[in-house]
Formats: C-alpha cells, structure tokens, sequence
C-alpha cells in the first residue's frame, strides 16, 4: 500500500444521528474542537467544505466527497495553515458510524496519497483531543474547558 | 516491529486514572469483567484473568512509576497462534494535562505482521473508551443501568 493513513476508533453512549451532527454543525463542533466551526453551503455530495478557526481564518478546506446521514461521511481535505502541509495537497477523511447497543462506534480514517506525509503525522497528534472531547461532550453534556477554545498563537 | 498506540483523554485525575488501571475491582467494571493478579513491582509475575478464572494473557511487570508509567511482558495465553508469537510489551503512560488526564497506551513486538498487535488493536478501543465513560460518568460501556438508576 502507498501513502500514509491514521486510523482512530472509539465507543460513545449516545445515537447515531447526535453523533452525526456533533461531528459537523457549529453549535457542538465549539465546544469540543478548540472553539473551530465547518461551513458549507449545504451537507450534500460535491459542495465545498472548510473549517474555520474562531479569528475567522480559513484552516483547512476541501470538499463533500460523500455523504450518507447518520452512517458515513468523506471529505476531501487539504490543510492551508502551514505551507509544507498545503503542498501535500488533498488528503481523505473517512467518519464511519454504527450502532452497537447503547454505543455507536465512531471509525476515522484519515489518509493521503503521500509516503511518510507530513500532514498525517500531525494530525494524529490532533485526533485523539478531538475525539475524547467530542465523547465528553456527547456523555457528559459538559465539553472539557481546555477544548473549547483556539490554542494562543497557533 | 509491529505497534499499535491508543491516545485519549479522560477528565480525572492521574491517580484515578492509575487505580481503574491497576486495582481490580475497577477494572472489572469497564474492561470485560476481567482483573489481574500481580503485586505490582518489577520483576513480579503478571495475569490478566478473565471472569471465569482462565488466564488470558501473562507475563511480568518491567517497569512501574505510580501514577505515571507501566511497562508489562504480555503473552496472550488463549489463542495458540498468538501464543507462539511470544512476548509483546505494553506501555502505559499517564500525564496529567490541566483537568484531564492524557493516557497513552503503546504495545508492541518484534515481529512484522503481528496477529497479536492486530487484535490488541481492536480491543484496546473498546477498553479505553469504557475506562472514560466509567472515569466521567461512573458508568463502564457494559454497564446497562440508566443514568436516573446509576444516580440513585
């Protein structure tokens, strides 16, 4: 296999369609993605997607590669916020849900096309924050503090 | 080598952290119902047990600096082919992070294409999400009762 992949797995109490949501839409995005919000103009198939952080700047962008509420979502991404990683060019992440009791497990797969790519090594370190802030919130209704607000200087 | 690593991130403190890692009567709320049995020095002999009595998994504990870091020789004991692969080492390490608590868990072996690295790699998650639901909320993923019931 060529390129270079990070795969995260975990389990939250909660239902599939919270976790979908809780995934893209501002209102829970806030609390547990360091204060960054998604827009879009619409969640369908082919529309153009980005994250921005709370100064308003465009950190990462892309597109909707595929959608299917609440059990899977692919979006083409590439990061804008350091030049190195720009020119890795356009990565993929995978959000795959199902449903397992009282649980819905969460897979990410974020991949690129790109040997020992620089972009996967850093956000590997970023998931695991994003993931386990995401649970809390879903679990605990209460987002950790340190989580809901943008890192000073970055 | 193959190494699997589990990163997350568990509002509590180190040393609850540590003891739903290392005391059994917590363990067996959020990891399958199993507990091990060892008296937690290096050196010492390592089981993890399964809730009916067989050994799952043994070895002895490497290294150990409470509530920070654990270094175990870990065997699987039940699937023959996982067996034969030897010894894998597993390593958790805790660092305290303003309110939470950063947990990292890393195993490992010196074997390409390991079968055991592969299945430790699907339980691990299941493990260390119950671990935060029980840490944050009181209740572990097997546990069935309702929030109102668990309040009581």
């Amino acid at each position: 296999m060529s390129g270079t992949k990070f795969v995260y797995v975990t389990y939250i109490r909660s239902d599939m369609q919270k976790v979908f949501d809780a995934l893209r839409l501002p209102e829970f995005t806030r609390r547990y993605w360091m204060g960054t919000t998604q827009q879009v103009s619409e969640w369908k198939k082919g529309a153009a997607w980005a994250i921005h952080v709370p100064d308003g700047r465009k950190f990462d962008d892309g597109e909707i590669l595929e959608i299917d509420p609440p059990r899977k979502l692919v979006l083409a991404w590439r990061h804008l916020n350091n030049p190195a990683l720009t020119a890795e060019g356009f990565s993929r992440l995978t959000y795959e849900l199902e449903p397992q009791g009282s649980l819905v497990k969460l897979t990410l797969t974020h991949q690129i096309d790109v040997e020992n790519s620089k972009l996967i090594e850093a956000v590997s370190g970023g998931w695991p924050g994003v993931m386990a802030g995401l649970k809390t919130l879903l679990e605990t209704g209460v987002p950790i503090d340190e989580f809901t607000k943008w890192p000073v200087g970055v | 080598m193959s190494q699997y690593i589990y990163v997350t991130y568990i509002r509590s403190t180190q040393q609850k952290v540590w003891d739903a890692l290392t005391k059994p009567e917590f363990q067996k709320t959020y990891w399958f119902g199993m507990h091990q049995e060892t008296d937690w020095k290096p050196g010492a002999s390592w089981k993890l047990m399964f809730s009916d009595g067989r050994v799952a998994d043994a070895g002895e504990v490497v290294e150990i600096d409470p509530p920070r870091r654990l270094v175990l020789k870990w065997r699987n004991e039940f699937r023959p082919e996982l067996t034969a692969e030897g010894y894998s080492r597993c390593t958790m390490e805790l660092e305290a992070e303003g309110d939470l608590v950063k947990l990292s868990v890393t195993h490992a072996i010196e074997r390409e294409n390991s079968k055991l690295i592969q299945a430790v790699s699907g339980g691990w998650p299941r493990i260390l999400s119950s671990l935060q639901s029980y840490l944050e909320t009181g209740r572990a993923h097997g546990d069935t009762r309702s929030t109102a019931e668990v309040k009581k």
